[in-house]
């Protein structure tokens, strides 16, 4: 019985780049190099560079000669280890226990998740289709214990078995140097000729602690499932604010669609685990200096899943210019609230028509600007500019029906009109109000035909006539 | 009936059709009352679902709303109102049963965008018709609009000026609106018959009731 899964990403920081970019840029060789004692050599490359020849360990010199065209950046662990964090809350979509191994891996504990996925093959299965939606290069092995998981995939003899016979054979072939002890605790085991970690094991414990020293047999005992140090388990953040680094300064929001493709579908799966939505995201544009552009979206209706934060966020930034070019891209979700559950059966239509209506709100208000979509009100006050009007839209029902006669259009301005070109047909009806602010009204108010008759609604006060409204 | 020969052949080529009240073809269902009696019985039976119709006015509020008030005020209408010359009014459109949760009312001054935002709402199941008010609306946008209208079914009103020049445009109906005493309507383009004269139409029931003039 294997109870852990490892999960080691050899290339992650390169691939995590590159996987926010457009994939035809992937062609290009590309490797990240770091200082090692003095010199500096690769330590990721991407399948490009590795089929010119581009071994991890190369001098960087040694790898620039032989591929000119090779591009070259810095390796940075801390970033690495974000990365990784990400991933994780990705893949926390499907399994429970994450235990994060910064910077290149992930051990879950697979006992928890055999009834829920159906057995062992079921679990691996789920993971594998989840990594598949990333274009990363990634290692997975199985274990007894989570070193014996660990050791596998991060050397690359991976097993994925059920049987802990076969991580047992797997380990026991292990050469000594993928051992994970101390350089110095390997020299001594292969002077004495211990060139496998079956050959270890193979030693009476006692023996080996008297020889080698105590760790060495806490190392055995961890190997063995016996010891188990105690693990911290990944929560996922109830926030998300998540940033990602550009290789490469971006001049249009065209060309930050890539990136932002990746970050969403973050949020997709942050606010699935939370089985969240979110009505609002801001985007923000990094620059090398001054302040980051900042694009507030608003969403008429609460959303969750990737494809429509994407589609409603284009159309936002289609209005949006930039200024500078762009060296990081981050994305902050805000005031994600609970699914509103919908109801199924009985009354489901009209819900659904709400719903799309709510989203074609959303698409409107994208692409011309929040204020240009409206709905229509009709408030409490007698004064007719206030008892009706317009306002950004709002997806309450008003259910108030008026018991007057009033017009079906409103001028935004009272325009002054000669009394003698209008034949009174209805009134007056005396409206006076609003005495208690600025705004008071003294009007009477009649309904008039004027000389293509046509129905307008007109008063007068103090300053003379004026028409209103038309009934049209 | 018979016809000339070569009559015939054109009416055998199906280059040549007789007019005639009603296609067999199309089918009593497809219509949508307008809620004005002597309109439908010209019409065939109302608004043609899928269509997009010109209301062609003298003089802006001479009734053109009144006229579609009816369709508005039924309790499933949800329309789109595209640059509307003044304000709706709520409280009045509330006294006429109209749903107002249900009217969206979109102001754009950018052409292309105000026509987008029709043809986005046209191909949304969310809405049922669209009214835009445009100075002169080209062939081009007709189209794109007429055909959004009939993939998805709806209704588009396109209220405009009268249009001096008879060009042709993919409209399915085209009534001219005059006031004098009480609205009528001349038929410019009507599907499955000819233009027809002047009639009026009683759209003041939806309208203060006027007086006589004395």
């Amino acid at each position: 019985m294997n109870a852990w899964l490892y999960l080691h990403f050899p290339h992650l920081l390169l691939d995590y780049q590159l996987a926010l970019q457009p994939p035809e840029l992937s062609a290009v060789p590309r490797a990240l190099t770091q200082n090692h004692a003095a010199r500096r050599s690769v330590v990721q490359a991407n399948s490009a560079a590795l089929q010119q020849g581009v071994e991890v360990g190369m001098a960087e010199v040694l790898a620039s000669t032989l591929v000119p065209e090779l591009k070259l950046h810095d390796y940075d662990a801390k970033r690495e280890s974000t990365m990784l964090t990400q991933l994780a809350q990705v893949l926390y979509q499907d399994m429970a226990q994450i235990v994060l191994y910064p910077p290149q891996g992930l051990l879950f504990e697979v006992q928890s998740l055999l009834r829920l996925h159906q057995g062992f093959a079921g679990v691996v299965t789920r993971m594998q289709a989840r990594l598949q939606q990333w274009p990363l290069r990634y290692v997975l092995s199985s274990g007894y214990s989570p070193l014996s998981a660990k050791l596998l995939a991060a050397s690359g003899y991976a097993v994925l078995s059920d049987e802990t016979a076969d991580v047992k054979a797997a380990i026991n072939k292990l050469p000594i140097e993928y051992s994970g002890l101390p350089p110095a605790q390997i020299e001594k085991l292969r002077d004495v000729g211990l060139l496998t970690l079956g050959a270890v094991l193979q030693l009476p414990r006692a023996e080996l602690g008297a020889r080698f020293g105590r760790a060495i047999t806490t190392y055995v005992a961890e190997l063995a499932g016996e010891l188990l140090p105690p693990q911290h388990f990944y929560h996922p953040p109830d926030r998300f604010d998540q940033q990602v680094e550009l290789n490469t300064e971006v001049h249009s929001w065209t060309q930050l669609l890539f990136p932002l493709k990746r970050l969403l579908q973050q949020v997709e799966s942050f606010l699935e685990i939370h089985q969240w939505s979110t009505r609002a995201l801001v985007i923000r544009a990094h620059h090398r200096s001054g302040p980051a552009t900042q694009v507030p979206i608003q969403f008429a209706h609460a959303v969750w899943q990737q494809r429509d934060l994407l589609s409603l966020s284009q159309l936002h930034l289609e209005r949006q210019k930039l200024k500078q070019p762009v060296l990081a891209l981050s994305v902050r979700v805000q005031r994600p609230e609970p699914r509103q559950a919908q109801e199924q059966a009985m009354f489901a239509a009209p819900q659904a028509q709400t719903d799309s209506l709510n989203a074609l709100v959303s698409r409107l208000q994208a692409r011309l600007g929040e204020s240009k979509v409206q709905s229509l009100h009709v408030h409490d006050d007698w004064r007719p500019e206030y008892q009706g009007g317009l306002k950004p839209w709002q997806a309450k029902p008003t259910t108030t029906t008026l018991s007057l006669q009033r017009p079906y259009w409103l001028l935004p301005e009272a325009q002054p009109i000669e009394r003698q070109q209008w034949q009174l047909q209805w009134g007056p009806e005396r409206i006076v109000s609003g005495w208690w602010n600025a705004d008071t009204v003294t009007r009477d108010y009649y309904i008039a035909l004027d000389k293509w008759q046509r129905q307008g609604w007109i008063y007068q006060n103090d300053k003379g006539w004026f028409l209103h409204g038309w009934f049209s | 009936m018979a016809y000339p020969a070569q009559v015939e052949a054109l009416v055998q080529k199906g280059w040549l059709w007789q007019g005639q009240e009603l296609p067999a073809h199309k089918a009593e269902q497809q219509f949508l009352s307008s809620g004005w009696a002597e309109l439908d019985a010209r019409l065939g039976g109302g608004w043609l679902q899928g269509s997009v119709n010109e209301l062609q006015v003298q003089q802006p509020f001479i009734g053109e709303l009144a006229l579609l008030l009816p369709l508005l005020a039924k309790p499933q209408t949800t329309a789109l109102w595209v640059n509307p010359p003044v304000q709706p009014y709520a409280p009045g459109l509330s006294y006429q049963h109209l749903e107002l949760h249900q009217q969206v009312v979109v102001q754009e001054p950018d052409e292309k965008l105000a026509l987008w935002a029709a043809e986005q709402a046209l191909q949304s199941n969310a809405i049922d018709a669209v009214l835009l008010w445009h100075a002169s609306l080209s062939a081009t946008a007709v189209r794109r609009l007429q055909q959004a209208a009939e993939a998805q079914q709806k209704l588009a009103f396109v209220i405009t000026p009268w249009q001096q020049q008879e060009e042709a445009r993919a409209y399915v109906t085209r009534l001219q609106l005059e006031r004098a005493d009480s609205l009528s309507i001349r038929i410019l383009k009507r599907r499955f018959g000819w233009p027809l004269p002047a009639f009026p139409c009683g759209v003041d029931s939806r309208l203060p009731r006027r007086r006589r003039a004395l």
